[in-house]
């Protein structure tokens, strides 16, 4: 129903501007107006096969489990050659890892694009953080389970010491960083430095809690979220006079 | 008997470590209140009923949920407690810690489906009072309605379900005294879970609503079903002001004794008419009008009574004989004996006491030159937790009755703070 309205209005203004544009504008040559667009349907194409990818491994990973799915079965499921599949990604390790990338830009475009935070209190900020990063995750409960004990291998790309997780961990440190800066001055905040490595123990202790959480609608989670993070922003608040 | 406490408390102890692992305690609540200061704590919730619970001792703060209720029975009668501290105790609500507006939206998502904004023309993410385990925010509908939204903090059910486990163990030795009646823990636990479901709050509010209609003074919201879930509860918004704020205004002595005359006879209508209580006397859920009118709202904990129970209590309120004559005596007896209890002597000599001491006085039984009488005076305030203390050393407590009693006791309290003159036996004359 929705998208439907969306269709027909984003429609109408499209005809209307056919009709008002005059015919003396000189329109640009065939080579030059094909070029860029020509590049951009080809990265189009390209981003629809990599999220066709992703969309087929994941549902995979869930139903299949992480460690028995096969890029050949994920080449099947998105209907592309499996060849195809190593233009877009390493291994499935890789495609995991692309879809961490997803949720974590996702979850603090959540916080910083939602107005209502703008003036909110540390522990609300860092709620909606990381409850983000839950409503995203939740569809893929079973997979998430398996990913984390198969990033515990040394080996795994998933794994702490792999380059690209560490960066992504980076990214989102420093993004709970700026948030804890928000609320709390650096000169006031002592244990700011610690704070960020603190809040990642913190955020895997969570996942865990999540996923062992059998409560109805996951209401352990909320309350536990709810309650921590008060009581870690009050004691983070408070550092200063503790600590010199 | 050493033996036997140090058993049950090892047993509470491990049993709590079980539910804190698992959901935390309600009391735990508290304790989390504690640390964030009373600077935080204050900021959120301004509502009217917090200036009641201020009074308080910080101790008795922590004595919250669970906990709150069932030490309300314990220590009203073991008198560990001061008097004016248990009456206010009576009116002390269950109350959640407050949620921010981000935890409020995913709760209320994950009860209806969609964010507040979403379903509301208008909704206001700042609470304007805290209700029995939750808040509640104003919002107004599509249509224009103006109404109150009820939002449960997530995980509370578990919460309650371990403290009551705890306190199941720590009660062993009085319930095996006879000081707690075997069912005590049971009715109130009962009711405190079925407070977790506002859908069963729904079912109470139309109940009442309904069948409150005769009398004329009393308000009851109506319930918005659409908007409404186990977690959430729309209704429209009731007016009238809450006693601190009634009270602020300095109302006329005729106003209230007009509002004690209506409160009263809300009670006794409600036991003796609807056999039926609206049964959490807590001082947030009555509004009052300048018209002496009554808006109840929170209808979680409500009390559907035994017709044996109104039996009895027709049959014993302004017993016109002598209560120590024989006829008192079987009355009494036949009704422990249909609450499967025996009446010990003393358990008969409290009864007798109470009556004597406590509802001869307040309800004189000659209406003919009866005074109104005056709520003003606090003395009648002992008497009744004396009287009580004397009816739990004698063991005669009865699980259908606590409720009632925890109800009768914030009315009489509600009526003291509005140094009420009222018309005592005569609005009870009217439906016995």
């Amino acid at each position: 129903m929705a998208t439907k309205r969306t269709s027909r209005k984003t429609a109408a203004p499209r005809k209307a501007k056919t009709k008002a544009t005059p015919r003396k504008v000189v329109r640009p040559s065939r080579q030059t107006r094909s070029k860029p667009q020509a590049t951009a349907n080809r990265a189009a194409t390209k981003e629809a096969i990599r999220e066709k990818i992703v969309k087929a491994a994941l549902s995979l990973f869930q139903t299949k489990g992480f460690d028995a799915t096969t890029t050949k079965a994920i080449a099947r499921k998105a209907g592309i050659a499996e060849g195809t599949v190593f233009n877009y990604f390493k291994s499935k390790d890789d495609i995991a890892l692309h879809f961490f990338e997803q949720e974590v830009d996702s979850a603090m475009a959540a916080v910083r694009d939602n107005p209502r935070l703008k003036k909110a209190p540390l522990e609300e900020k860092l709620f909606a953080l990381v409850h983000a990063q839950l409503e995203y995750l939740a569809p893929y409960e079973r997979f998430i389970g398996s990913a984390l004990i198969h990033a515990l291998k040394p080996s795994s790309p998933l794994g702490p010491f792999s380059h690209r997780a560490m960066e992504l961990r980076h990214r989102y440190l420093r993004f709970v960083e700026e948030l804890i800066e928000e609320s709390i001055p650096k000169k006031q905040n002592p244990l700011g430095f610690l704070a960020p490595e603190v809040f990642w123990i913190y955020y895997m202790g969570a996942l865990l809690y999540w996923l062992y959480d059998t409560s109805e609608g996951k209401q352990h989670t909320l309350a536990f979220l709810d309650r921590s993070l008060t009581l870690g922003a009050a004691m983070l608040k408070q550092s200063k006079r503790y600590v010199r | 008997m050493s033996d036997e406490h140090s058993t049950s408390m090892r047993r509470a102890l491990s049993l709590a470590n079980i539910g804190v692992g698992v959901a935390g305690s309600y009391l735990g609540y508290a304790l989390q209140h504690a640390f964030l200061g009373e600077g935080e704590r204050g900021a959120k919730l301004k509502a009217t009923h917090t200036r009641a619970a201020r009074r308080m001792a910080d101790e008795m703060k922590s004595l919250r949920g669970a906990a709150m209720k069932l030490g309300q029975t314990l220590s009203l009668q073991t008198g560990t407690l001061p008097d004016e501290m248990l009456a206010e105790l009576a009116t002390l609500q269950m109350s959640a810690p407050p949620m921010h507006p981000s935890l409020v939206r995913a709760q209320f998502k994950q009860s209806l489906g969609a964010e507040p904004e979403s379903i509301f023309k208008e909704f206001d993410p700042e609470p304007f009072a805290a209700a029995s385990l939750g808040q509640v925010h104003h919002a107004i509908t599509n249509k224009g309605e103006r109404v109150a939204v009820k939002i449960q903090y997530p995980g509370i059910r578990q919460s309650l379900a371990n403290d009551f486990k705890m306190f199941r163990a720590l009660s062993k030795p009085a319930q095996a005294s006879g000081h707690i009646p075997k069912g005590a823990i049971d009715e109130v636990e009962q009711q405190i879970v079925a407070e977790t479901d506002y859908r069963k709050e729904a079912d109470n509010a139309e109940f009442f609503r309904k069948r409150l209609a005769p009398l004329t003074f009393v308000e009851v919201p109506r319930i918005l079903r659409e908007y409404s879930s186990d977690k959430v509860l729309t209704m429209s918004l009731m007016k009238g002001q809450h006693i601190d704020d009634f009270l602020a205004r300095r109302p006329s002595q005729k106003l209230r004794n007009q509002l004690g005359d209506h409160l009263f006879e809300l009670f006794y209508f409600q036991v003796l008419e609807l056999q039926a209580l609206h049964a959490d006397p807590h001082w947030g859920n009555y509004l009052f009008t300048n018209d002496a009118g009554i808006s109840l709202v929170d209808f979680g904990c409500a009390k559907y009574m035994s017709k044996s129970t109104v039996g009895y209590l027709r049959a014993g309120f302004l017993y016109p004989g002598s209560t120590s004559s024989p006829e008192f005596r079987h009355l009494l007896e036949k009704y422990y004996e249909d609450e499967g209890r025996q009446l010990a002597p003393a358990t008969r000599r409290a009864l007798v006491g109470f009556a004597e001491n406590f509802y001869r006085k307040v309800y004189p039984p000659d209406l003919e030159h009866a005074e109104p009488f005056d709520f003003g005076d606090p003395q009648f305030l002992n008497d009744f937790l004396a009287a009580s203390k004397d009816l739990f050393r004698a063991r005669g407590v009865l699980s259908e009755l606590i409720f009632m009693v925890r109800a009768e006791m914030g009315m009489y309290q509600t009526l003291h703070r509005l140094k009420a003159k009222v018309h005592t036996s005569a609005i009870v004359r009217k439906y016995l």
